[in-house]
């Protein structure tokens, strides 16, 4: 029988899941889609896919989506639907309200890297120039901020220095706290046809990962450390590079601050980070780690991986910067094949990072505080800027719970979810007086919402996306928005709600606007990316097509020279003790897609029906476990319910489990520690213990049991949760 | 009604104090390794680019009275904050006045 779905039509359009970003063809009939299949002209993909880009779409239309604007007068009361005029009337109301109350600073906003770049900028105009405070945060806080703060302090620019082809001219490729064959697929099929070319692969991760054993990927060094020990190891790595004397002098003398090497070279070159002292702390074979520093050293293109087992550390910021030290130790910036290079979880965290979507920088990471900044914003938008920076997106709930925190935009985001501490977010939250949600479903956030704003999912709107490799890409509208508006138009008719005059044709205007006031976007525009396809930042009179590796003659720092940052190591607060004597560190599977509110909706659920607790035998045993067993995973700080499987992918003394679906509670486990520079939580540490569920426990709800004497504001917390 | 920067029904600090105070105790780690002047020139910046006003203000009032478990490069870092000589390039680019 032939196939009856032929499709009329297709768009180019790219896949909004991981921060590959590939190209697709959607393929609709009407409104229709009925296939997506991977577009051979997309520069970060040619023409391979996943599964979640290639079969994970349906989303879209599930009948859990939300089509009408709800409103509620108090988080107790039944939503209410109402026309999006009355919506935005009363959001406006309530946000002036709140303003003439509580002040100016007493609201504020978030945005996603699951938005485009024009819908990042609008919030943040929202925010800075309605608001009129710098309140404004991503959620890239809770997974690379450190990136940006790690890389910019030593090279200038937070962001992967390659583009991803460049990988297949590496000699020697070092993935650090990130799994590529599961979270970034397309890119780990790319890693693992280099490797079978012959390079060496150094993995440092707690987990023998996929990425460390699995067909055509097996590493020549892993260095299996203990969770928390990632500063000590890199250290330890540069402590050989330094006394061996592996380092490229010449280098770091014409494109470095030579005196900051001889600082740095004095730290890591110190006793403390001998391979054999900081082999006991992190459970690894000192000779592994000098191995794994002449192979990385001796490249000659040595290339870096990470992901967020880098950076959702307290040291997460002190680790990118190892990073950035050891590559320029070594000369391995400014060629193909070299560099570091951030692997971001989802499609626009680069995005959202560069677009000024945080409380401190204006977009291109210029700080709120430079005048001359300031004022080319304030010339443009017609209003004068706040000077300070802004509460960061923890802070925001922080200081929620003290009452000076009342209001908040959230758009594409669920901080119940995803943030670190639920108990804690649940309690800010039900202090805040309006929280408006803008989202694709009712979320675990909207429970405690005001507002709920339908949102339009990337098949549905037009825009940009700026993915791991800094490429601009065009998300293009496949399907017509199921609640009528794209959500940048939603975001502008607040702005108009609250008596901020401005209005955009098409999304292609707001990108103009971007571009005017981002140095490396000031080329970007809609017309360029329908006519090459995409570009990646800097895109501008110097390079108008785009720029594919970062930092060839100089680095973006005021002398043009890249530095070395003194990194210490600093152990995490949270520790094992007799109560607690595991370590519990997290990961993500390749059928899913982070807390799997889109994939979960979809028949990708079949291949990953739920998270499991990964454990070793002899931890195991001495617990009386089997494999299958439910088990209560308990920490300082809460407690879930997970089946437990025996596995020789992690140490003795390490358990491990993915995220995807809402019921694991993992961030219900999670401490609040967080990275020193940021504030991005450290998801990746946790000491807990596991013991199997008794059958008188397993007709109970799963409930978070927070411990009363570790923090006061628990206690409220724990009423709010057993409200819920 | 125009919003006013005066918060007539709030009051106290905009964060618990053990919070900032762990924060600020972390930042004073990370520069420990400097020599001093750098060290609290690095922290100092560091508050002052990166926190709200309203954090760095709920720090100096705790350090006015006594600023019980800050190290002291956090205090003497975020003194400078009240010292306009200090406003100048530090790591991270922070502003000039």
């Amino acid at each position: 029988m032939p196939n009856p779905r032929k499709p009329e039509k297709e768009t180019i359009t790219i896949c909004a899941y991981c921060g590959v970003g590939c190209g697709f063809k959607a393929e609709t009939i009407g409104n229709e889609i009925v296939r997506m299949t991977p577009w051979k002209d997309g520069k970060s993909n040619h023409g391979h896919s996943c599964i979640k880009g290639r079969f994970s779409y349906d989303y879209y239309r599930h009948p859990d989506r939300v089509k009408t604007p709800m409103i509620r007068a108090s988080i107790d009361d039944p939503w209410q639907e109402v026309s999006w005029e009355e919506a935005f009337a009363h959001a406006a109301s309530e946000i002036k309200r709140i303003q003439a109350k509580y002040g100016r600073a007493s609201v504020g906003g978030v945005s996603s890297s699951r938005c485009t770049n024009e819908e990042i900028f609008l919030t943040m105009k929202f925010v800075r120039a309605v608001l009129g405070n710098n309140n404004i945060d991503n959620c890239a806080r809770i997974c690379h901020s450190p990136t940006q703060f790690g890389l910019s302090a030593t090279v200038g620019a937070g962001a992967a220095s390659q583009h991803f082809d460049s990988i297949l001219q590496a000699d020697v490729i070092m993935v650090v706290g990130a799994n590529p064959t599961e979270g970034h697929p397309v890119f780990g099929s790319m890693m693992k046809r280099r490797i079978r070319q012959g390079a060496k692969l150094i993995v440092i991760d707690p987990r023998r990962t996929e990425t460390v054993d699995s067909p055509h990927c097996r590493a020549d060094v892993h260095l299996a450390l203990r969770p928390g020990t990632n500063v000590a190891i890199l250290n330890s790595l540069a402590h050989v590079i330094v006394r061996e004397n592996l380092h490229a002098p010449e280098f770091i003398k014409s494109r470095c601050e030579w005196q900051e090497f001889e600082h740095w070279a004095e730290l890591v070159g110190s006793d403390e980070y001998s391979p054999e002292n900081i082999g006991a702390i992190a459970g690894v074979d000192p000779e592994d780690i000098r191995r794994a520093a002449r192979i990385y050293a001796s490249g000659p293109r040595s290339t870096v991986y990470y992901g967020l087992g880098v950076t959702e550390h307290s040291q997460g910021s002190t680790g990118v910067m190892c990073l950035g030290n050891l590559a320029l130790s070594c000369g391995m910036y400014g060629r193909e094949g070299v560099g570091v290079n951030p692997l971001r979880g989802q499609g626009n965290v680069q995005g959202g990072s560069c677009l000024g979507s945080w409380p401190h920088v204006l977009t291109g990471y210029r700080f709120v505080t430079d005048d001359a900044t300031r004022s080319s914003f304030e010339a443009e938008w017609g209003v004068e800027l706040d000077p300070e920076p802004g509460l960061r997106l923890p802070n925001m709930f922080d200081a929620a719970l003290t009452g000076h925190f009342k209001g908040m935009y959230i758009m594409g985001e669920d901080p119940v979810q995803s943030d670190p501490n639920q108990n804690h977010i649940i309690a800010a939250l039900r202090k805040m007086e309006c929280v408006i949600v803008h989202d694709i479903f009712l979320n675990e956030t909207s429970k405690y919402a005001h507002v709920l704003l339908p949102g339009s999912s990337s098949l549905e709107k037009d825009g940009t996306f700026t993915n791991a490799e800094r490429r601009i890409s065009r998300v293009r509208k496949v399907v017509e928005p199921l609640a009528g508006y794209q959500d940048w138009e939603v975001t502008v008719k607040l702005m108009n709600a609250l008596g901020y005059d401005v209005q955009y044709a098409h999304a292609g205007e707001v990108l103009d606007e971007l571009a005017r006031l981002s140095p490396a976007y000031s080329g970007a525009s809609f017309e360029l990316l329908d006519r090459v396809g995409s570009a990646q930042w800097p895109v501008d009179t110097k390079a108008p097509e785009g720029t594919e590796v970062l930092h060839m003659e100089q680095f973006p720092r005021a002398n043009g020279l890249g530095t070395f940052m003194l990194t210490g190591f600093v152990p995490t607060r949270e520790r094992i003790s007799e109560q607690y004597p595991l370590l519990l560190t997290t990961g993500r599977i390749l059928s899913q897609y982070n807390v799997g509110t889109q994939t979960r909706r979809t028949a990708n659920s079949q291949w990953h029906p739920e998270d499991v607790l990964e454990m070793s035998r002899g931890d195991m045993q001495v617990r009386g476990l089997h494999t299958g067993d439910r088990v209560t995973v308990a920490s300082r700080f809460g407690a879930t319910q997970l089946k437990v499987v025996e596995s020789n992918r992690v140490n003795p003394g390490i358990v491990y489990t993915t995220f995807h679906h809402a019921e694991s509670k993992a961030n219900a486990v999670t401490s609040d520690l967080s990275d020193w520079a940021t504030n991005c939580p450290e998801y990746k540490v946790t000491a807990v213990e596991v013991a199997k569920v008794k059958p008188d426990e397993k007709s109970r709800a799963r409930t978070d049991t927070a411990h009363p004497a570790h923090r006061e504001h628990e206690a409220e917390a724990l009423v709010a949760v057993e409200d819920a | 009604m125009e919003p006013t920067d005066e918060q007539p029904n709030v009051s106290g600090a905009v964060m618990k104090l053990e919070l900032l105070i762990a924060m600020a105790n972390q930042i004073g780690d990370f520069f420990s390794p400097y020599p001093p002047e750098r060290a609290t020139e690095g922290l100092r910046n560091h508050l002052r680019t990166y926190w709200d006003p309203r954090m760095r203000s709920a720090l100096l009032a705790h350090i006015d009275a006594g600023g019980e478990g800050l190290s002291e490069l956090v205090v003497e870092g975020a003194r400078l904050l009240r010292d306009d000589a200090a406003e100048k390039d530090g790591y991270y680019g922070p502003p000039k006045r």
